[in-house]
């Protein structure tokens, strides 16, 4: 995978620019401030008193923040990789190159990812801070972080299946923020106002169902979840990554025929293809 | 090296390309001449494996586009018509992207990369960024990144389009290098006087079909013969056929509303005796004069929809 052209390509013109540094750097400060600012709020100015509850709670607030950014950060990076191509006509060249598509989209996919994980990992000294006063667990950290990693590259997965499914940068944009708000608000929203139902009316088999299904789909829960804040099924995790894995490859497929139609000749019986073929020119 | 068989492509109700028939040997630098819309750039886009063809078939480097494509692909270099270029990218890293592309080896690559920039006369660009590049010395280094990896067949989509005067010059200079390199070439254009400094032959497409195909030094010797004379008098369409179908030199004759176009193939003091008969068959000439010829146009008229062998 790190043989893969396009990735180094991408990853050579976005660390060169100064976008990276600046977005890495204000990143950072943001949440060193947040942190120390939790963390003097929770003591109220005499270090003695942190208690390792309260540090768990810190821990807790800045994952959600941290997701929460990611995911509505990620799109910004990875909406536009393949329709942009097009767009600055680079697309046909490309296409024209030995690189599969399944190599193209992964090359767009890691490269839109990578600077968002770089954004995880700088700030993991913060969370060492907050370790210093107990609470968190160094499997929860991990457990959290590769569930974070994993939601990044899930979303500009996402992303970029849609800029190359509808190739037209602002539509692209539109429909990987909507499937985002899905993620984040939508399946939230409806998850919590089914379990307040199901709390007033337990005999309502629907809502008992169904809220904790929805639920399973909102990253932030199932990251709480992982992190105990939350009364969840310990195999949240696996319905998240299960269903969006599914939702990825029903999107992945139509994205490939998008690039290159003759990659997906093997659905077809007729070496014929209908006329009025896709172009990309 | 290339060859289509019946190869045609429609979107909907619209036919791009019309059952081509296209046989270019190895080594030959074929020129694809028609004017904007006529289907060369749907053609050449068929056979750089971007847009499939809804009937027919065609093979690059004896490969089938369809069911060999990436075969395809590794055996050509392609520049479409209208191109972009990656921001934040030197000449050289451009070039090294596409050199990973091909998996054209590390100890290969870098070599390349200095004798192709050379080459193309960008040897002093290596390190200015693509974006910062003029159009003439990007479609200089595009030409460079199509020869990366040493394909045997190049397509090349109306290079020079965009292109100002000293630019154009410029990039013939390279096209015209190309020839010395032995590949096959197909290049299109929508100027025929310009392919023909350049190519071995030339296909002029119309309407999606293929309307006449000539080798370059047969086509010249067909065309240099003739002139086109632009005659203003008042006569009747009678009177001048009368008078112009009894000089045999006389190849074509379009009757105008105040006067004919005459093709003519004679020597100019035949073209002299021509413009006395007209007086002496009492036509008042008001204009005789030489037009410049459409030799696109003046093919085409010689050939009838025929085509003529090397």
């Amino acid at each position: 995978m790190w043989r893969n052209p396009l990735l180094r390509k991408e990853f050579r013109q976005r660390m060169r620019t100064a976008r990276a540094p600046v977005v890495i750097s204000g990143y950072l400060v943001s949440m060193s401030a947040l942190t120390f600012a939790l963390l003097y709020e929770s003591v109220q100015g005499q270090t003695l008193l942190l208690l390792p509850a309260r540090s768990e709670q810190i821990f807790v607030a800045l994952s959600w923040l941290q997701m929460t950014v990611a995911a509505f950060l990620t799109p910004a990076f990875a909406a536009g990789s393949v329709s942009g191509e097009r767009e600055r006509r680079t697309l046909p060249v490309l296409l024209t190159t030995p690189l599969s598509p399944f190599s193209i989209l992964a090359g767009k996919i890691l490269s839109s990812s990578a600077l968002l994980a770089l954004l995880l990992m700088v700030t993991l000294p913060l969370y060492s801070l907050v370790f210093l006063f107990g609470g968190a667990v160094p499997q929860e950290v991990v457990s959290v972080f590769a569930f974070q990693l994993f939601t990044i590259v899930l979303i500009a997965a996402l992303s970029v299946f849609w800029s190359t499914v509808v190739l037209r940068s602002g539509w692209s944009t539109v429909l990987a923020y909507a499937t985002v708000a899905w993620m984040v608000v939508g399946t939230g929203v409806l998850g919590y106002g089914l379990s307040l139902l199901a709390e007033r009316n337990p005999i309502d088999a629907f809502a008992v169902r169904w809220a904790n299904e929805l639920l399973n789909l909102n990253p932030l829960w199932v990251e709480a979840s992982l992190e105990g804040a939350v009364q969840a099924s310990p195999y949240a995790w696996v319905v998240f990554v299960a269903v969006y894995g599914v939702v990825a490859v029903a999107l992945a497929i139509p994205a490939i025929w998008r690039l290159r139609p003759q990659a997906m000749s093997v659905f077809h019986r007729s070496p014929r293809t209908k006329s009025g073929g896709t172009s990309l020119l | 090296m290339i060859e289509t068989r019946n190869l045609c492509k429609r979107y909907g109700r619209v036919t791009a390309v019309h059952n081509l028939n296209l046989f270019i040997r190895r080594g030959t630098v074929f020129g694809i001449v028609g004017e904007n819309g006529a289907g060369k750039t749907t053609t050449l886009s068929m056979l750089a494996t971007l847009t499939p063809p809804s009937s027919g078939k065609a093979f690059v480097n004896g490969f089938e586009i369809r069911r060999q494509s990436a075969e395809v692909r590794r055996s050509i270099g392609y520049m479409p018509d209208s191109f972009g270029v990656y921001d934040d990218l030197t000449a050289d890293e451009y070039l090294e992207f596409y050199a990973d592309c091909y998996q054209v080896p590390k100890s290969v690559s870098a070599s390349r990369r200095r004798e192709l920039l050379a080459w193309v006369n960008l040897e002093d660009k290596r390190d200015t960024y693509v974006n910062a590049l003029s159009r003439g010395m990007q479609q200089r280094l595009e030409i460079a990144r199509c020869l990366m990896h040493d394909p045997a067949v190049l397509i090349l989509d109306e290079p020079s389009s965009g292109l100002d005067p000293r630019s154009r010059i410029e990039l013939r200079a390279v096209l015209q290098r190309l020839r010395t390199l032995g590949k096959t070439i197909l290049i299109s254009s929508h100027m025929l006087h310009e392919l023909s400094e350049i190519a071995d032959e030339i296909g002029i497409i119309r309407g999606g079909e293929l309307a006449a195909v000539a080798a370059v030094d047969v086509m010249r010797a067909h065309t240099s013969a003739y002139r086109t004379l632009r005659i203003q008098g008042a006569a009747s369409a009678q009177q001048w056929e009368s008078v112009l179908s009894r000089d045999s030199h006389v190849a074509g004759l379009t009757l105008e509303k105040d006067g004919v176009e005459v093709l003519y193939a004679g020597t100019l003091e035949q073209q002299a005796e021509l413009l006395r008969r007209l007086v002496d068959a009492g036509i008042p000439v008001y204009q005789f004069a030489e037009q410049p010829t459409d030799i696109e146009e003046l093919f085409l008229r010689l050939t009838e929809r025929t085509t003529t062998g090397a």
